[in-house]
């Protein structure tokens, strides 16, 4: 029995600290997602089946708050400089992907501004952004 | 000292190694936590080009799903899910309820080819926003890959 204790000893690899390390990691991600999201909180319009559109990271987002204040990613822009705003933050790329998210309570009239703007700034096809019922979030 | 096979056994494989599981799993964990929360779902729609080439291709065999909001009073966002039942919708200049609306898109767009299946939306200014996203959302239930143009209401 002597012979075989040294070996039990070192059979198993000590996962405490690996354990540790991960689950550190897990809780700063966690801190740091909802950070990461761009633009205001919206409350989404609820719809039963929206298309997936992709990740936001590489769109475009022009957020309406529940006030039709105007956003673009993460910064306010005033309406009257919404063009200009829109085309640096497309910068150079040559197939921007624009998303709009519209707070649910907002008129027609006020996306339907919104799309009309960006479709004056040159672009052309827009994802209109929902919540799918049900489903937790923003 | 005595080695049979048991205690062979039982020395060699005593723990299976958890480790690269656990590692991998908590991993994959982090990465749908990362990226869940980042995508998006949505409708793409189509937003009408200012220049005069929209007006001719809307007078010909478009399909003109028209939403008033004397005919569907939608002003407020819609509680709970669907859209109120005494909302009609005006669909090739035929009232419908708008719960007839996926057979209906499906009937008159469903033997197009995909790239004409296309539904012209005139929507009412002062209608709420979610409802609008809500009857988008039942026209494109009834057929597959339909397109979402919106044109200026009267």
């Amino acid at each position: 029995m002597r012979l075989g204790e040294p070996a039990r000893m070192q059979a198993a690899i000590n996962i405490t600290p690996l354990v540790d390390v991960v689950l550190v990691l897990l809780i700063i991600f966690m801190v740091m997602a909802p950070q990461m999201r761009k633009g205001p909180d919206v409350n989404l319009p609820n719809t039963t089946k929206p298309n997936s559109q992709g990740d936001e990271r590489g769109r475009i987002l022009v957020s309406i708050d529940e006030a039709g204040g105007l956003w673009i990613n993460d910064r306010p822009v005033a309406p009257d400089h919404f063009d200009e705003s829109l085309r640096s933050a497309v910068g150079a790329e040559t197939n921007p992907k624009i998303v709009i998210r519209g707070d649910a309570k907002l008129n027609f009239r006020e996306v339907w501004e919104v799309m009309v703007a960006i479709e004056q700034a040159g672009f052309r096809g827009v994802g209109l952004i929902a919540k799918r019922a049900g489903a937790e979030g923003k | 000292m005595q080695f049979n096979s048991n205690d062979f056994g039982s020395n060699l494989q005593s723990e299976i190694n958890i480790t690269p599981l656990v590692d991998v799993v908590l991993v994959l964990l982090i990465i749908f936590m990362v990226v869940v929360p980042l995508l998006m779902e949505g409708y793409d729609v189509d937003i009408p080009r200012a220049s005069a080439d929209t007006s001719a291709q809307v007078a010909e065999s478009q399909l003109i799903l028209s939403i008033g909001s004397r005919a569907c009073p939608i002003l407020t966002p819609p509680a709970g899910q669907g859209i109120p039942k005494d909302c009609q919708v005006t669909l090739a200049d035929q009232k419908i309820p708008v719960a007839e609306l996926p057979a209906r898109v499906a009937s008159m767009l469903g033997g197009r080819p995909a790239e004409q299946r296309a539904l012209f939306l005139a929507v009412d200014d002062r209608l709420n926003y979610e409802g609008v996203l809500r009857i988008i959302d039942l026209a494109k239930s009834g057929v597959e890959d339909l397109k979402i143009e919106f044109v200026a209401a009267n």
